[in-house]
């Protein structure tokens, strides 16, 4: 094992069973490494396989090839301190915010007055307070994410794995969701795998970026924009790694279409 | 707020019976035929109080007939609501059964009285087990579809959190298809209110649907018409009921009326 991982893709490979003979795998076999509490985005395009790999390493699919280790065990499931936020939708409708967040505490062995205390808790981090005891309906797309990102803590997991959390929000939501994300991550620090298809969402965020490309999804690109945060959306270093991105993204794609 | 939600059709409703009953006065309908909303009001009180046939009340008949309907109707949900939680969350019993509901709720339900008629002699059981029969169909096949629908990123998210198995299916799967549920058993009941009119044709002079079928004897049409219409209140009110009753069982469920 690689020392110091707190996550560890080995030659992972995925085809889906309906896929016909000859037609390339949505994963070629990805090595991955990263680092404890370190912040890595997967970006590329639409069916490069990005939300696959999160699911692979979540435990909610399983790899054709290749294995997972998290935290040094090999990835049999779900669980086990491995917090997923998904896109949207997710949280139980029938349950409070509170509730919500509750839940996933009560799961890893908190009695309901623990459990309660620290959705309290959580619920102020990510700056709800006071909206405890709404149903998700009741709450705005943003507010909604950030439920679900205090459910995902709740689990105090290890790692944290966000498919899209922020992919189906409006733009200004979207840019306070990522303002928030990084000081709830500063205040309780973990390794987060970050999925999402806005570039800019990336280098905004993140450690290191892994640029995926499809069929079969393989990293073509990784880099890792080395400026504090918070960053600004107009610096010039992020501008050129944009550019580097998004040539890469557009290369292969010209590639593929030859 | 109440008045506001009634008033609209209340108003239409009134300005049909008013045109009716004009008609009427006018002579282009014949009385027999369709007796004016005033006939139908003295046929009422005709009903409650000296009874028809006579002796036989109106609160007799709406008595027997809520019986044959609710027992039918909570043997079939009894039965149903189990086996559709057990069919629904086996893949390999929901293909087995599906072709069976499907044939089962396509019978129209008053095709099998002769068989009821055979099986069960002519006094309460043949009726109970008509309205059963309809009503259990119905009941199976909205469990199934509310097992089936429930949405497969709440299970992810679920088990991304280490949710106990039992806890999946008790905590998550059923809250998650209980409107469903709920939608089922009111469609199930309307099933029960539509059977017994005719499993009242046979055996018995007592039951709204006995009466219905007992006035066209004796060309009591405005019988007729104040069974069918105590028949359209009740199922109104059950109805009505039920929502409200949803309404407070599910408070999360109020943002999709709005």
């Amino acid at each position: 094992m690689i020392e110091g991982a707190a996550i560890e893709v080995l030659g992972v490979g995925k085809r889906f069973a309906g896929d016909p003979a000859g037609m390339p795998a949505v994963l070629g076999g990805i090595d991955l490494a990263i680092g404890a509490n370190e912040f890595v985005a997967l970006v590329g395009r639409s069916g490069c396989g990005k939300t696959t790999l999160l699911n692979i390493i979540a435990g909610l699919e399983t790899a054709s090839a290749g294995a997972v280790r998290v935290g040094g065990a090999l990835v049999t499931g779900p669980g086990g301190g491995k917090g997923v936020v998904f896109q949207q939708n997710a949280l139980f409708p029938w349950l409070t915010a509170a509730r919500n967040i509750a839940f996933a505490a009560r799961n890893r062995g908190l009695d309901g007055r623990a459990a309660a205390a620290l959705a309290d808790d959580l619920l102020r981090l990510v700056g709800l307070e006071g909206s405890g005891r709404k149903y998700p309906f009741e709450l705005s797309g943003g507010m909604q994410q950030r439920v679900a990102i205090a459910r995902a803590l709740a689990l105090d997991p290890a790692i944290l794995l966000m498919d899209e959390p922020f992919g189906a929000l409006d733009e200004i939501t979207r840019t306070d969701m990522q303002d928030e994300l990084l000081r709830v991550w500063e205040a309780r620090r973990k390794t987060v795998v970050f999925v999402t298809h806005s570039i800019t969402e990336a280098l905004l965020l993140a450690d290191r970026i892994i640029v995926l490309a499809p069929r079969p999804g393989r990293i073509v690109l990784e880099c890792r924009p080395e400026l504090p945060r918070p960053r600004r959306r107009s610096d010039p270093a992020l501008a050129r790694l944009h550019e580097a991105i998004w040539e890469a993204l557009r290369d292969d794609h010209a590639a593929a279409a030859a | 707020m109440i008045l506001r939600h009634a008033l609209p059709p209340l108003l239409l409703l009134a300005a049909l019976l008013l045109a009716w009953e004009a008609a009427a006065s006018a002579g282009w309908l014949t009385v027999i035929r369709f007796p004016p909303p005033s006939r139908l009001a003295a046929s009422f009180f005709e009903l409650a109080t000296e009874g028809f046939p006579y002796g036989a009340f109106l609160s007799t008949h709406v008595v027997a007939t809520l019986r044959r309907v609710l027992a039918g109707y909570l043997i079939a949900l009894a039965l149903a609501l189990p086996l559709g939680l057990l069919i629904g969350a086996s893949t390999l019993l929901e293909r087995m059964a599906a072709p069976v509901v499907a044939f089962c709720r396509s019978v129209a339900t008053l095709s099998l009285l002769p068989l009821a008629l055979a099986w069960f002699g002519t006094e309460e059981s043949p009726k109970i087990f008509l309205i059963g029969y309809g009503c259990f169909w119905v009941m199976l096949a909205n469990v199934i579809a509310a097992i089936r629908m429930v949405d497969p990123v709440l299970l992810r998210a679920a088990r991304s959190m280490d949710t106990a198995p039992g806890d999946i299916f008790l905590r998550v799967m059923l809250p998650a298809a209980l409107p469903r549920i709920a939608a089922g058993a009111r469609m199930a009941l309307g099933m029960g209110f539509v059977v017994i009119v005719g499993a009242e044709m046979i055996g018995t002079s007592i039951g709204l649907g006995a009466l219905i079928m007992e006035a066209r004897t004796f060309y009591r049409s405005d019988i007729t018409m104040v069974g069918m219409a105590c028949i359209g209140a009740i199922g109104f009110a059950i109805t009505a009921v039920l929502g409200r009753l949803e309404s407070w069982a599910m408070p999360w469920q109020r943002g999709r009326d709005a």
